[in-house]
């Protein structure tokens, strides 16, 4: 009876996890139909869909870079230090993350509109339907991804290793640059990866702060409404094999992230009381 | 701080330091230690001797007092720069490190060179030269123990802070790694706190000893003279041994012979003889239970090696058992405690104030410490 029960149990597990993979696959497949492959090669070359995949590269990088400068200070910050609002800091990094992105759009064009306070400050910088938009509406998209999984790296760290580097005589500058980075190295690296996905994918804010020059997202969206999904067919199959590539370097810094935290389960635990 | 030659001592002074915590306060402690002590800390879990490490070595702010090394106020400096070492019960090697990493983290890249000597030497002490290549995931915990040890004495602390840093290792790595704890300790010349629960670290570890109780110093003085029986019944035991459940009486003393298995040692100018080898001139310390001395009136011929005579100082009861003694002996500046039973003591008519032959064999005595003899035993 139990062992009949347990059968069924699996049963509908496995079909429900066959059905949440297909929902993924499925789109992934029925996008083929819509390809005509004697112009796919023709129209993965067409230079305004690949001068905007070079776009979204460009900028996603430049933007990750930018989130890292910052964001891991910051998260390094909210991990280590008790202070009056900490808790605060913590929800407003996750903001980003649960507005929607035409919002976020929204509120950056408050603060960046051609009569803000900012584009007065700075005359000379195009701060919208420029790249310099696109990276902002980035930058404040995907900023949550890096924070937040830098912000679990250094909270994973043993405080002690911190400590002994300090009574090591290390100042603290040395002890965040030899002890704690490397040791939160890989939940950082699947931040960046994260983030980078995030900035690459980003379509609601830019529509609203830099909808020119076009991201492949714009792109799409544009070839989409104005011929249909068989003329945002190369812009999607490019996307989706960008997407391919950096789902496997995620895998793989996922991977020996975990090999490593077995290992490091092993230093530490014999010592624990 | 030249502390090698001798021209300047060194010395750890904490006044009135005090912390408190939610629903504990840790202090007021004074405390003094001077030179190449080693002062062992005991005390039930939760007593403060952690918090006590972390003041020292500045991981703990604390609200009052002040910390003196050599006279100069450290309580506001830096941890970076106190130049103290702290070993803690788990090794905390840097995983991201290699061994050799590890050991020569504390010390700048620019100065490594210079260090040479320094390096190899405290290396080929702790035993761990055939691993500086090593990956610390391939190590057992005793390696890695060594190498945390390695780590902070390569920097040339002027204290070394040590919170049970053996406590998880197995008996017989942790009986040679306190021994080599010791030597390498006296050897570099660093002023030693060591934490323990362990009564054998004691022993085998301490000039000095401190109890500490609900976050105050209960009581601080040589590790002789607190496992001395006190003088002034009805206190039975000495105040280690209070902590730890168990009495022993101590010796330590200097080997002059050592022939066919049984080694002579001297405490004054007693001479004593337990099993084993150990180098002429080393210095023992031994254990001898209470009840391993038996008591005569006269000499008696016995195949017991150790027959001194003692003059009986106290008789009190045990508090073990109704009808079990304690017969404190004294003889200059030897003291020891029998136990025997009220029979027995009626029987030998056994009083305060006289003479009484103090026997056992060479068996009894547990050996606790052995070292190569110092100019100057603590």
């Amino acid at each position: 009876m139990n062992n009949t029960r347990f059968i069924n149990f699996k049963l509908v597990i496995c079909v429900l996890s066959i059905i949440a993979l297909a929902s993924i696959i499925y789109p992934l497949f029925s996008i083929l139909i819509f390809v005509e492959p004697s112009i796919l090669l023709e129209s993965l070359t067409r230079p305004r869909v690949i001068d905007a995949f070079v776009l979204s590269i460009g900028t996603a990088s430049v933007s990750t870079l930018l989130i890292a400068l910052f964001g891991i200070p910051l998260a390094y910050c909210l991990s280590r230090y008790k202070f009056p609002g900490r808790s605060v800091a913590q929800i407003i990094i996750v903001i980003p993350l649960v507005l929607p992105p035409l919002a976020s759009g929204a509120l950056l064009l408050g603060v960046f509109n051609p009569q803000s306070f900012l584009d007065k400050l700075f005359p000379n910088v195009e701060f919208t339907q420029s790249i310099i938009g696109i990276i902002i509406a980035q930058t404040y998209v995907a900023s949550p991804f890096m924070i937040l999984a830098s912000m679990a790296a250094f909270d994973s760290i043993d405080k002690s290793l911190e400590n002994v580097a300090r009574v090591l005589g290390k100042r603290n500058l040395e002890v965040f640059i030899r002890v704690s980075i490397p040791l939160a190295k890989k939940g950082i690296l699947i931040g960046i990866v994260m983030t980078w996905i995030r900035a690459i994918g980003e379509l609601g804010a830019t529509l609203m702060l830099a909808y020119n020059p076009h991201t492949i997202s714009i792109q799409i969206y544009e070839d989409n409404a104005l011929g249909g999904l068989s003329q945002a067919i190369p812009g999607i199959i490019l996307s989706i094999l960008l997407s391919i590539v950096l789902v496997i370097v995620y895998s793989i810094i996922v991977k020996k992230s975990s090999g490593d935290t077995i290992k490091n389960n092993k230093i530490f635990s014999f010592g624990d009381p | 701080m030249e502390t090698r030659d001798g021209e300047i001592s060194l010395t750890l002074e904490i006044v009135n330091l005090v912390k408190s915590f939610p629903g504990f306060t840790f202090g007021p402690i004074d405390l003094k230690l001077q030179n190449n002590t080693i002062m062992v800390l005991i005390g039930p879990t939760g007593s403060g001797k952690s918090t006590l490490l972390n003041l020292i070595a500045g991981l703990t702010k604390p609200d009052k007092g002040s910390i003196y090394i050599s006279g100069d106020d450290i309580t506001n400096t830096p941890i970076e720069s106190r130049r103290i070492g702290y070993s803690f019960q788990n090794p905390s090697l840097f995983p991201h490190l290699n061994v050799y990493e590890n050991i020569v983290f504390g010390i700048r890249k620019s100065i490594r060179d210079n260090q040479r000597s320094q390096i190899n030497r405290l290396v080929e002490s702790f035993g761990v030269s055939n691993l500086l290549e090593r990956d610390i995931h391939a190590l057992s915990g005793g390696e890695m123990q060594k190498i945390s040890l390695a780590r902070m004495l390569v920097t040339k602390p002027k204290i070394m802070l040590m919170d049970e840093p053996l406590a998880h290792l197995d008996t017989k790595t942790r009986v040679q790694l306190r021994k080599d704890l010791r030597r390498i300790l006296k050897e570099e010349e660093v002023l030693g706190i060591y934490v323990t629960h362990f009564e054998d670290d004691v022993y085998a570890l301490a000039d000095s000893v401190s109890v500490l109780e609900k976050g105050v110093i209960k009581k601080t003085d040589t590790l002789k003279t607190m496992l001395t029986f006190p003088n002034n019944p009805p206190m039975s035991t000495s105040s280690i041994s209070e902590f730890f459940q168990r009495d022993h009486n101590y010796l330590e003393g200097c080997v002059t012979d050592s022939t066919n298995g049984i080694t002579t040692f001297k405490v004054g100018e007693h001479e004593f003889e337990i099993l084993g080898d150990y180098p002429i001139d080393s210095v023992v310390g031994v254990l001898i239970k209470p009840e391993d001395i038996i008591l005569a009136v006269d000499y008696v011929s016995t195949s017991a090696r150790n027959i001194i005579k003692t003059k009986v100082a106290a008789i009190y009861d045990s508090n073990i058992k109704t009808g079990i003694l304690n017969i404190h002996l004294v003889i200059d500046d030897i003291s020891l405690v029998s136990r025997i039973t009220q029979e027995s003591k009626d029987y030998l008519k056994i009083i305060e104030g006289e003479y009484v032959y103090a026997i056992f064999k060479a068996t009894a005595p547990h050996i606790v410490r052995e070292e190569k003899k110092r100019n100057k035993i603590s």
